[in-house]
């Protein structure tokens, strides 16, 4: 397993080469795991400035965000990765996919401690500062899962390198794959909200009404309000 | 000497189809192979690809149709399939006199038949791939009350859809000229325009109606501008 960590974030050509080359079963359970576990833990330490209730929520969330943006996006991803002529089956890109959102994982796990030793120094709930020690555990919290995720997409896109032969096949497949997860990525998480937890709200698994309002609507309505 | 395997990456690699034609295989061969398709149409033509390309086409829009139905719910579940699949099998049939016109016109020395199973092969394959959007689309449907939303979001994904869908006209036309007529992209023009204001005749498709067809005749964007202007809501 921890062989199987060190290939992940090594981006080692030959190992992941030949886990996409015959993708099975341990392959697909090793990644899964990784994921649950990784961004489980990263999960609990996005919560617990609000709440330790919350941090519980969100370790259960987090992962569940990754693995239904995996699932939404599976088969599409897969019809892509073949017409743009990677020649890469469907299996192999579910895996590939998963891979990568594993390193972010594993990445994220990472930095927990150090997430952890933030939201230990910053202003908690309860005080006058609320508001700042909010504002410092969300902007530290995109700034990693950004870095997390940049550093995943690099190593997916060397593995589509080396798996198409082409760079430009590995770029277009690559760019379809990060839009369609973006794009489906963001909704989610909008359903699945709170993660941080809102100062101002209750602690709550899911908002009242989960499924209402979309997240491109609420960015439109945001620059609205900005410039009217 | 024998002839190294046709590498994945080159798109349309031409050559006959594997034997044993399942459903699953032409899709198969649709998504990685779009190249043998088109010269299994052209040299070794027989009605049960078209025919399959057809129920691709159909099925999958009609598929995708109920996720665009489940947004209003009720009568719209079989509303939506039926005037989508409708609207495509219309659209097909008012374009392909033309698309065979202007093929004739870019130099392609087609049969009709094999002209009629490329562009059902092609609408084919981007319904196919709306039935890959369908969860997405359909995360949206339940979350959004916005009908303007919803419309640019199922157009943008037929759009790419229709994208790699036509890549096979352009493929037959590569196939057996070698080139890409400016004939052929303009009927494209037409075809995409013919899909968009088909949206329009068969409305409401997203939004539950009062008819089951439109009373009043009206341009796609006219529609369009319309539906932003009122920005409709979910009932």
């Amino acid at each position: 397993m921890i062989a199987r960590i060190h290939a992940l974030l090594q981006g080692d050509a030959v190992s992941q080469r030949r886990w996409l080359a015959q993708p099975d079963a341990r392959a697909f359970c090793a990644n899964l795991l990784f994921i649950i576990v990784g961004a489980g833990i990263y999960g609990f330490t996005l919560g617990i400035w609000r709440a330790p209730l919350q941090s519980v929520f969100t370790a259960l969330k987090f992962p569940l965000l990754i693995l239904l943006t995996c699932s939404g996006n599976a088969v599409i991803n897969g019809m892509l990765a073949q017409l743009l002529g990677s020649g890469l089956s469907f299996k192999q890109t579910s895996l590939a996919i998963l891979m990568s959102f594993a390193i972010a994982a594993i990445i994220l796990a990472g930095f927990a401690p150090i997430t952890l030793f933030v939201w230990y120094n910053a202003p908690p709930l309860a005080s006058q500062n609320a508001i700042l020690g909010h504002s410092i555990m969300l902007l530290m919290h995109v700034f990693v899962i950004a870095f997390a995720g940049i550093m995943a997409n690099r190593r997916l896109l060397h593995l589509l390198e080396n798996m198409s032969g082409h760079v430009a096949t590995a770029r277009a497949v690559f760019f379809s794959w990060l839009a369609g997860n973006l794009f489906l990525g963001a909704q989610l998480a909008w359903n699945l909200r709170p993660f941080i937890g809102s100062p101002r709200l209750a602690v709550q698994f899911l908002r009242h009404d989960p499924l209402r309002g979309n997240f491109y609507e609420a960015v439109w309505r945001a620059l609205w309000h900005l410039f009217h | 000497m024998t002839t190294p395997p046709p590498l994945p990456n080159e798109r349309f690699t031409f050559g006959p189809l594997p034997s044993g034609h399942s459903p699953a295989s032409l899709i198969e061969a649709l998504l990685k192979y779009p190249g043998q398709i088109i010269h299994e149409l052209q040299f070794n033509w027989r009605s049960a690809l078209t025919i399959w390309f057809m129920i691709f086409a159909v099925a999958g829009m009609a598929l995708y149709g109920l996720v665009v139905g489940s947004f209003a719910g009720g009568a719209q579940f079989w509303i939506a399939p039926a005037k989508l699949a409708l609207g495509t099998v219309l659209s097909v049939l008012i374009c392909l006199p033309s698309l065979y016109i202007f093929a004739c016109l870019s130099g392609i020395d087609a049969h009709l038949r094999t002209v009629t199973g490329v562009f059902f092969a092609s609408v084919g394959l981007g319904a196919l791939l709306l039935v890959g959007f369908a969860p997405v689309a359909w995360i949206f449907s339940q979350s959004s009350d916005s009908v303007p939303f919803m419309g640019a979001l199922h157009l943008t994904l037929w759009a790419i859809g229709i994208h790699f869908g036509l890549r096979l006209i352009k493929g037959m036309s590569q196939l057996l000229t070698g080139r890409i007529g400016t004939q052929l992209r303009l009927w494209t023009l037409i075809f995409i325009v013919v899909c968009l204001q088909m949206t329009t005749a068969l409305r409401p498709i997203i939004a539950p109606g009062k008819t089951f067809f439109p009373t009043e005749k009206k341009f796609f964007i006219d529609n369009w501008f319309e539906s932003l202007s009122g920005g409709a809501k979910r009932n």
